[in-house]
């Protein structure tokens, strides 16, 4: 009888080899600066100042409803869509203000990609999914097209398992390709950041995995941040991580540090497993 | 006892025994309804055998032929009182309706008499039927077969079945020549007077601009000549086609005995019911009901077929659907994804409903008022104004009744809408909108194409309510007989303007207006039979698509 199939997968190729970070020296993708969020008379996130270094891997952990979300859609304008939203304060991407008035907001949306926490797919097919951004910015070579498509579900190491049916529904592929082909469909418009809200909590650990093995090869070409429950996810696959409680953060620093030598009681509770 | 009565009642059963109660009566009344329309409509176009008695009068004996066409039992007391006699005990007596037709010997196509008064009833072989195109069916007995003024079969000198070889070979004659003058008539004529018409209104239209020069009085002029020109043509081709239509005749014995010569111009069909086998008859029904779903109506409506009536519900609806469609959808977007939430959409959505309950000849008023006399008069002053003072959309017509319909039916199509958007999960808006793509192309390539299943439940309400309406279009553009369809080979094809015919109005027309009642009713069943089933089709249209559309985007809610 044959074993269950062990994953192609090595912790090794995850964990961060030892490398020093420091965050001073690093180029920065996103800066914030004292946000502050209120839904309606609530405060959601209080004066927020973290920076986001570039080609990296943030993750936020925290428990439910410390703001880390929340903070999260704030860097895509996601935020927007909820009517008694109201933010002040100023995020940084690259020189400009992304909530000065000027910015184009689809335009944004399309830099900083987002994926969600349930996968999204669009009820077309697998081709017409990773196409959908490409043909919402005008582009009509088939040609060009087909190219992108292919690239990016090899980015999200997923084109071996759909080339052959890339014109089948996409709604007939299992939870974790879903989320792999959201990925894809995220970078196929080649966007600088990567927003990705909890990937893996509505996902068996096989495909937990395979998508934590895509956001470290992603890296080399996107700065991503997470946000996450699991703190083992945090620890394996991040290069830094910010702890928040109560709409505030609580500490930053580089993932190796956080975890193993925090500098807050809150943060040791937490990671601890004290609470939360 | 109490108890268990009790339990019985805890334990849910009696409300599964009214459920399934009133689901029964209600599959019940539904089919009862369809059964009792669909045996009195089809039945009508059985060819039923001839009878010939002799009718003991009051006064005197007389000879009767015709078809039995209703039986019932009326009261002793009620015939007694017209002067009959009956023993005592007797209740009840049954009457006989006779379709004897022949309306041009007697005057009435329909006759009461009492069954114990007809006396030596039989069933003739040689007795037959001819359908006309006037003065209805003809029963008796054929005698001669005339052409012009010559004798070419008569009884005395031929067998009858070589008597009714010949009758049938002219009949087919003469059928194959009515067709010829028709497509003349209605098609190269037709064509020729949408030509002549559209002329004229070139020439009043360059005289209203001050235009009309000598240059273009010519050029019109010889148009007109050449249009004259065929027209002769044509009319020296008719004049000939009707002197060989009219040629042949038919003597035949009526009921009453008189010879009467009958054209086999104004023959339809000619047949011999009671020599007719079960296979014969079936043949001859299945005809009958292709005419009535294909042909024209004869007779103020009362004969012939409702092909224009089927055709103009259809294209009615068909139309009525293309409007109302991006109207509703377009209103309901605005509501339920652009609109401030609040007071003023609470009233709009009240309206909305409150909309869907206004009295349907409600709508045909404001139809007229507003659609035809306001708007129609308005693009007659400003496009057609050569056509003046005969309106060309001022009037009723297609487009106004579909407007006012589709009006109607917009509540139905917006609720249904704004229900679709609502459900469509916030997840796939967001991450449209997370790709770069605006309100309005999320709206468009994810939002909408996704609603589509509940859009077309909205159309098919719509359909199913605008199908069945028939008071607002006694307003807005249906009539009783409309000389051409709305949509022909004639530029610019669809004539929006043009009235038209609807089985619903058909329906009215004939049971109620018409002069022949008797003969008129079971076409009522038989059209009302029809109008379910052309509902019934459109509908099924309508939930094909849907469910292609549910399937295509199905498992969006999980």
């Amino acid at each position: 009888m044959e074993l269950a199939r062990q994953p192609n997968f090595s912790l090794d190729t995850l964990s961060r080899q030892g490398e020093l970070l420091d965050l001073s020296k690093e180029p920065l993708a996103l800066e914030v600066n004292d946000l502050n969020l209120f839904y309606g008379e609530k405060q959601a996130l209080h004066n927020i100042k973290m920076q986001i270094p570039k080609n990296r891997v943030t993750a936020f952990i925290g428990p439910s409803g410390c703001g880390k979300s929340t903070l999260l859609r704030s860097f895509n304008r996601m935020n927007d869509l909820v009517d008694s939203c109201r933010i002040d304060g100023a995020i940084q991407l690259g020189e400009e203000n992304i909530y000065d008035r000027k910015v184009d907001v689809a335009d944004l949306r399309r830099r900083v990609g987002m994926v969600f926490q349930k996968p999204n797919p669009f009820p077309k097919s697998i081709y017409e999914n990773v196409a959908y951004g490409l043909r919402i910015q005008g582009i009509k070579k088939k040609r060009l097209i087909d190219e992108t498509v292919e690239w990016a579900l090899k980015s999200a190491a997923l084109w071996d398992e759909v080339k052959d049916r890339l014109h089948e529904s996409a709604l007939g592929m299992s939870g974790g390709q879903q989320q792999r082909l959201v990925i894809a469909r995220t970078i196929a418009v080649k966007p600088g950041v990567l927003l990705l809200d909890e990937p893996a909590s509505a996902l068996d650990p096989i495909s937990t995995l395979k998508i934590e093995e895509l956001i470290h090869s992603l890296k080399e070409r996107f700065t991503i941040v997470i946000v996450t429950h699991n703190m083992q996810q945090a620890a394996r696959v991040s290069d830094y991580t910010a702890f928040m409680y109560m709409g505030n953060l609580v500490e930053f620093g580089t993932t190796d540090q956080l975890f193993t030598n925090p500098q807050k009681k809150q943060t040791e509770d937490y990671i601890t497993g004290r609470y939360g | 006892m109490k108890i268990s009565v009790n339990k019985w009642f805890a334990s849910g059963s009696p409300w599964i025994f009214l459920n399934a109660a009133a689901v029964a009566i209600s599959v019940i009344m539904v089919a009862g309804l369809l059964i009792l329309i669909a045996v009195r409509g089809l039945g009508h176009f059985w060819p039923a055998d001839i009878i010939e008695a002799e009718h003991i009068g009051k006064t005197q004996t007389t000879r009767v032929i015709g078809e039995i066409a209703d039986h019932r039992e009326v009261s002793t007391d009620q015939l007694r009182d017209a002067g009959y006699s009956f023993p005592a005990e007797q209740e009840t007596a049954s009457r006989l309706l006779l379709k004897v037709g022949n309306r041009d010997v007697g005057g009435a196509d329909f006759r009461w008499v009492l069954e114990r008064e007809l006396r030596n009833s039989r069933y003739p072989e040689t007795l037959f039927a001819a359908e006309r195109t006037e003065w209805g069916n003809f029963y008796g007995y054929l005698k001669e077969v005339k052409e012009g003024e010559t004798t070419v079969a008569s009884l005395t000198s031929a067998n009858h079945q070589d008597l009714w070889n010949a009758l049938q070979e002219r009949i087919a004659r003469a059928r194959q020549l009515h067709e010829q003058i028709y497509e003349i008539e209605k098609h190269e004529i037709g064509t020729i007077n949408h030509g002549l018409e559209r002329l004229r209104l070139k020439s009043r239209s360059l005289e209203l601009k001050g235009e009309l020069t000598a240059a273009h009085q010519a050029e019109l002029a010889a148009d007109r000549a050449v249009f004259d020109q065929q027209y002769k043509g044509l009319q020296a081709r008719l004049s000939e086609l009707y002197r060989a239509f009219e040629r042949d005749s038919m003597i035949a014995e009526a009921m009453d005995g008189s010879l009467v010569e009958v054209k086999i111009s104004k023959v339809v069909r000619a047949y011999l019911p009671n020599s007719m086998n079960v296979v014969d008859k079936i043949g001859f029904y299945c005809a009958k009901l292709w005419e009535f779903v294909s042909d024209e109506p004869r007779e103020a409506n009362t004969e012939g077929g409702v092909f224009p009536a089927i055709f103009g519900t259809v294209m009615m609806v068909l139309l009525m659907s293309v409007l109302v469609t991006p109207f509703g959808v377009i209103a309901a977007v605005y509501l339920r994804e652009y609109a401030k939430q609040g007071l003023v959409t609470r009233i709009i959505r009240i309206a909305v409903n409150n909309l869907a309950g206004v009295p349907s000849i409600v709508y045909g008023v404001f139809g007229l008022g507003f659609f035809i006399y306001f708007l129609g008069g308005n693009i007659d002053q400003l496009f057609f104004p050569e056509a003046l003072p005969a309106p060309t959309f001022g009037t009723p017509g297609l487009l106004w009744a579909s407007l006012t319909l589709a009006l109607l039916t917009v509540p139905v199509v917006i609720v249904a809408t704004e229900e679709g958007l609502s459900r469509i999960p916030r997840s796939l808006r967001e991450g449209s909108l997370a790709l770069g793509a605006t309100k309005a192309e999320t709206l468009w390539r994810v939002v909408l194409p996704m609603s589509s299943p509940a859009i077309m439940t909205g159309v098919i309400l719509a359909v199913a309510r605008a199908a069945g309406e028939v008071a607002p279009l006694m307003l807005v553009g249906v009539v009783k007989l409309a000389p051409s369809l709305p949509l022909d080979g004639n530029y610019p094809f669809l004539h929006l303007d043009q009235k038209f015919m609807h089985l619903g109005f058909h329906i009215y027309d004939v049971g109620f207006q018409s002069p022949n009642v008797e003969a008129a009713r079971p076409l009522v069943y038989a059209t009302a039979l029809l109008l379910v089933a052309v509902i019934a089709l459109l509908n099924f249209l309508a939930v094909t698509i849907r469910n292609r559309l549910r399937e295509k985007y199905k498992a969006l809610e999980n």
